[in-house]
This record gives structure tokens, C-alpha cells and sequence, in this order.
């Protein structure tokens, strides 16, 4: 008989964990590896065990359960757990992602638990697609960087900028380095907060500070902690039209 | 119905208004010599008084050209149209009555001499027209005060429909996972999850119950939020603590239903929540003077998300205050640090001072 499976449980509840280990006992190749009681302990918990499966909370202090998924960058073996959030059941359904919907039975757990162990290990596509979806009202965004969970409110970011296969996220006095593409944080962020002045640039519209000319043919944006950005002559519409719808 | 015709009172003054019409025309043939004083009244009055009846009809030609459809051919055609019928129709009723009169006797004939029908027709064309400039300032008042009661009527549909989703929303993130403790407790501890079904049925019987009134005394509120705050208790464990301070003069004192208990929820849902600790709920009552005051305070996580929903509860809260009772109640909140408070004050208002309603 091959290694058990080892699972982590991430629920705030702890009513909620103790089902979850109820439920698992009927199946004695799982062992738990461990529960965490919020979304930073989650991101801890993750990196330190490695669990095969996961059965993850949505709503949690600290992060949520996407946050979790988006700071550790974990795509596989995740199994959703949620009393209701419409926005993340909408999405489950549209990217037929299996998710438990409190309160569930032993069977509804068993069937979600077999197909989760038949995929143990392999990278689930819909993850990737489930946390690309546009957030509404996306308001902060969670960034792992050596060994520490950031959280950046969307309203503190001055720009972000595209280096190869990673972005540069900037607030006025910090900057953190994530794995995303630009365009993929674009299609996040709130289009009247956030314009692409240049190709690899991305500015928020609240820390615009003016627009200057430098010759002729290009400009430049001032942000509030003077940072000046590259404007491309796109981007200069862009930021007029944003301004004028406001 | 024509307006005036359809009120009795408004018909009196109206036909008081022609006699007097009546009188200003037998003046003026009086001093123009065409008839004496006497004659000319007896001609005049009764005239003015059957055109009064024809004037009116003003009204349907007005309503025939709506306001808002108008074009200048149509307007002069039809108005004009309207006002030269009259004018010659009035002509008609004089030159009969003058008939009339002749008849009697020669002491009451009213010679029309043409000079004077001409006068006559265009007086009576110029009294439609002035009918139809008043039936149109009219229509246009009408029609104001109609939009007004419209509007005023729909906002008040609105509110009502407002209350409605308020007082029967239901947080089904509450319920769902209040559910999952039971089905969690069932197992390991029946007893449990029998004491949490019991809170949990409570608490939606008060909440069905309340929900009907406009105003409830404060100690039904109050004991809404224990009712909550047990079943929470049970998800939360020793995460959570409600401290209740309310004084007893304030037990009586009217509120309406779930503004207390959407403020506890909101303290556990973006409060306790995110602390990995948990902490206390504060919740305090109290009355100065004319007033009641209602304090929820609760810790809150120092680097948490700014406040989810961005405060629409608490919006609402001041939609509802705002309905119930105008300027004279307030809801303000304010966080500091890493403490958040509300506050409620609403005019004091005793449970038995209601009762007589």
C-alpha cells in the first residue's frame, strides 16, 4: 500500500474543522496533516507540509481562501469549502470547480474527495482560471515575498510596472515583486482607477499627479511621490478619457 | 368632468364671476349711452351668465392640443377655430335675447346696431380666448400636482418595498454556517447541537416577529441580539464576548426592529473574525434627556481589509433612521485604530405612550 494522502484543513470554525476530520475518518489512507485557522496560517501551513489535498475555507480572517491560493501558488488538490459566496460559486460553477457547500453530507464529501484524489498532484487548469477571473471590486492584493505574506490595498498602489515574466507593484514608499502579467492585474483592477499609460506601465489615476510634456512627441505622468512614467501617445488618450468619464 | 362644473362651490364663484362680468358689460353700455342702466343689466346679466356655460368648453379644446404635442398651425387653427364658434355663437344668444326682449315689450329692447354686434363678437372671441390661456394654466397646475402625488407615491412605494427587503433579509452566510456547526455538534455532541437548533430557531422566530412592527421596545431588540450572539458563541467559541450594558430606563424605550442586531453581526463579520483572538463586543445603551443613545464598539484586525461592502449595512441603518424618524435620529461610526464604534441616537419614545396608536 502506497503513502498515505496527507491533508490540510483550513476552516476559522472549529466546528467546521472537526466535521471535515469526521467525515475524513472513513477513509483511512488520509491522515490530517494539519489544520489552520485562517488564511496567513493557510499560506504557513501549505509552504511548511505540503499537503496532497487541501480542504480550504473562502471566507476567513487574515486572507481568503483565493488569497491563500494566490499567495502560495498552489493549484492542485485544493477542494473548496464555503457556506455561501455567491461571486465564488458563480465561478466554481462556470469553471466546474469542485467545491463543498455547507452543510454537506458524507457522500457529497466522498464524491468531491474521489476526484480530488484522482488529480492529487497534477496542476488543476481551472485553478488558474479561477484566480485570473476579475474580482469585483478587487481592494487589495496579496503578495508572497521571501517568506512574508504582503497585503496591498488596491487605493495604496502608485503603478505597477512589467519586467519579464513578473511585475513590479509600487505604493509610495515600498515595492513588491509578483509573478503575474501585467495584463492579468489589468484585467483585475477597476478600469476607472487603473490606465495602462505604456505598455509596461500601469498607473493609478488617484496618484496622478499632472501630465508633462518632455518633447515634442512624448509625455510623461507625475504621480504624488514624484515618480514620473512614460506615457505612450495610447496611454495619453487613455488617461483623458478616464479623467473625462470622471 | 370639467373641474368647476363638477364642485358645486367652485360653480358658485364661477357664476358669481359672470354676473359680475355681466354687470361690467351693462356699465359699459350705460355710459355708452346705448341703453339706460335698467335695460342694460336685464341684457347684459342673463347673456353673460349663458355664456359662462360655453367659455368652460375651453377646457376639452385645451385637453384636445396636449401641452406637449403642440405645434403653432395646430394651436392657431384649432384655438382660433374655437374662439371665432364662440364669439359668434355668443352674437347669437345676444341677437336672441334681444329677440326676446323685443318680444316682451319695446320698453326692454336692446337695439344691435352693427357697430355694437361687431363689439360684441369680438368681446365674446376675446373672453374664449382668455378661457383657454386660464384652462391652460390650469391643465399645467393639474398636471404639476399630479407628477407630484406620483412621485411622492413612489417614493413612498419604494420605501416601503425598501423596509420589506430589509427587515426580511436574512444573512445566509450566517445560516449556512450555523447549519455546518449543527451538522458538525451532531456527532460528538448531541446535546449541542440540540441547544444550538433551539438559539438558532429563536433567533428566527424573534426576527419573523419583529420584523411586522415600526417600532419595538429596546429590550426585544436587545434580547434579538443575545439570541445571535448565543448562536454565534457556538461557531465562534471563546472567540467571542458580547458585553451588554444597557440601563434600565433605556429597556422601554422604542426602536425600530434589527437596527442593534445588523451592528453586532457586522462587529463579528468584520471584526472578531479577523482576529485570530477574537475579542469583545460592546454594546451599551443609554438615555440622556430626549434621547436614546446606542453604543456597539469592537476591536478590530489593525491590517485588515478596509471595510467590506464599503459600510452599506450601516447606510442602510441611516436610510431607515432617516425614514422613520427625518433629521431627528443619527447613526454615526468611526474607527480608530484598532477599535470600531457605532453609534445610534433616536428621540426618546416610551413603549406605553405608543400603546393609545
Amino acid at each position: 500500500m502506497s503513502a498515505p494522502l496527507r491533508a490540510l484543513i483550513v476552516d476559522d470554525e472549529e466546528l467546521a474543522r472537526r466535521l471535515v476530520r469526521e467525515y475524513l475518518r472513513a477513509h483511512p489512507d488520509i491522515e490530517v496533516a494539519g489544520e489552520s485557522r485562517n488564511g496567513l496560517e493557510a499560506v504557513a501551513d501549505i509552504e511548511a507540509l505540503a499537503p496532497d489535498l487541501i480542504f480550504l475555507d473562502i471566507q476567513m480572517p487574515k486572507l481568503s481562501g483565493l488569497e491563500v491560493l494566490e499567495a502560495t501558488e498552489r493549484r492542485s488538490g485544493v477542494v473548496f469549502t464555503t457556506a455561501f459566496d455567491e461571486y465564488a460559486i458563480k465561478a466554481f460553477e462556470m469553471l466546474a470547480v469542485d467545491y463543498l457547500l455547507k452543510p454537506f453530507s458524507q457522500e457529497r464529501f466522498d464524491e468531491a474527495l474521489a476526484r480530488a484524489r484522482k488529480l492529487v498532484g497534477r496542476r488543476a487548469p481551472a485553478l488558474d482560471r479561477l484566480l485570473a477571473q476579475p474580482v469585483p471590486k478587487l481592494e487589495r492584493i496579496v503578495i508572497r515575498d521571501r517568506g512574508h505574506v504582503h497585503v496591498v490595498p488596491v487605493a495604496d498602489i502608485h503603478y505597477v510596472e512589467a519586467e519579464d515574466d513578473y511585475i513590479e507593484i509600487h505604493t509610495a514608499d515600498r515595492s513588491f515583486l509578483k509573478t503575474q502579467r501585467l495584463s492579468d492585474l489589468e484585467a483585475q483592477l477597476d478600469p476607472r482607477r487603473f490606465v495602462r499609460v505604456h505598455r509596461s506601465y500601469l498607473i493609478n489615476i488617484d496618484k496622478l499627479k499632472g501630465l508633462e510634456r518632455t518633447t515634442k512627441d512624448s509625455q510623461v505622468a507625475v504621480l504624488a511621490n514624484g515618480r514620473q512614467i512614460p506615457v505612450s501617445r495610447a496611454g495619453g488618450e487613455r488617461i483623458r478619457d478616464c479623467l473625462g468619464a470622471k | 368632468m370639467h373641474p368647476i362644473l363638477a364642485d358645486v362651490r367652485k360653480l358658485l364663484w364661477y357664476l358669481v364671476a359672470w354676473l359680475l362680468v355681466g354687470v361690467v358689460m351693462a356699465g359699459t353700455l350705460a355710459l355708452a349711452g346705448l341703453a339706460p342702466w335698467t335695460k342694460a343689466l336685464v341684457f347684459a346679466v342673463p347673456v353673460c351668465v349663458v355664456f359662462g356655460f360655453i367659455a368652460p368648453s375651453a377646457y376639452y379644446v385645451c385637453r384636445s392640443l396636449p401641452l406637449a404635442r403642440r405645434k403653432v398651425v395646430s394651436v392657431v387653427a384649432v384655438f382660433g377655430a374655437a374662439s371665432l364658434l364662440s364669439g359668434l355663437a355668443w352674437l347669437g344668444i345676444c341677437a336672441a335675447w334681444s329677440a326676446i326682449l323685443r318680444e316682451a315689450g319695446e320698453e326692454w329692447a336692446v337695439a344691435l346696431p352693427l357697430p355694437l354686434a361687431a363689439m360684441l363678437f369680438a368681446g365674446g372671441v376675446a373672453l374664449y380666448l382668455l378661457s383657454i390661456v386660464a384652462h391652460d394654466v390650469l391643465i399645467g397646475i393639474e398636471n404639476v400636482r399630479a407628477a407630484e402625488r406620483r412621485d411622492a407615491q413612489s417614493r413612498l412605494f419604494a420605501r416601503d418595498a425598501e423596509l420589506q427587503v430589509l427587515r426580511t433579509q436574512i444573512n445566509p452566510h450566517f445560516l449556512f454556517n450555523s447549519l455546518n456547526s449543527i451538522s458538525a455538534l451532531t456527532t460528538a455532541d448531541g446535546a449541542a447541537a440540540r441547544a444550538m437548533t433551539i438559539e438558532l430557531a429563536q433567533f428566527f422566530r424573534q426576527t419573523l416577529a419583529l420584523s411586522h412592527q415600526q417600532k419595538i421596545p429596546l429590550a426585544a431588540e436587545i434580547a434579538l441580539c443575545r439570541s445571535f450572539v448565543a448562536v454565534e458563541q457556538i461557531r465562534f467559541g471563546s472567540r467571542l464576548v458580547a458585553d451588554f450594558d444597557v440601563a434600565d430606563d433605556a429597556l422601554d424605550c422604542l426602536v425600530p426592529p434589527m437596527v442593534l442586531q445588523p451592528l453586532v453581526e457586522n462587529a463579528i463579520k468584520h471584526g472578531i473574525r479577523d482576529l485570530v483572538d477574537g475579542g469583545v463586543i460592546a454594546i451599551r445603551c443609554f438615555v440622556r434627556e430626549r434621547w436614546l443613545h446606542a453604543l456597539v464598539g469592537n476591536p478590530v484586525d489593525a491590517d485588515a481589509r478596509p471595510a467590506e461592502g464599503d459600510g452599506v449595512g450601516l447606510r442602510n441603518i441611516r436610510q431607515r433612521l432617516a425614514t422613520l424618524y427625518g433629521e431627528r435620529a443619527r447613526i454615526t461610526w468611526a474607527r480608530d485604530g484598532g477599535r470600531f464604534g457605532v453609534e445610534i441616537t433616536v428621540p426618546l419614545e416610551h413603549a406605553e405612550s405608543e400603546a393609545g396608536r
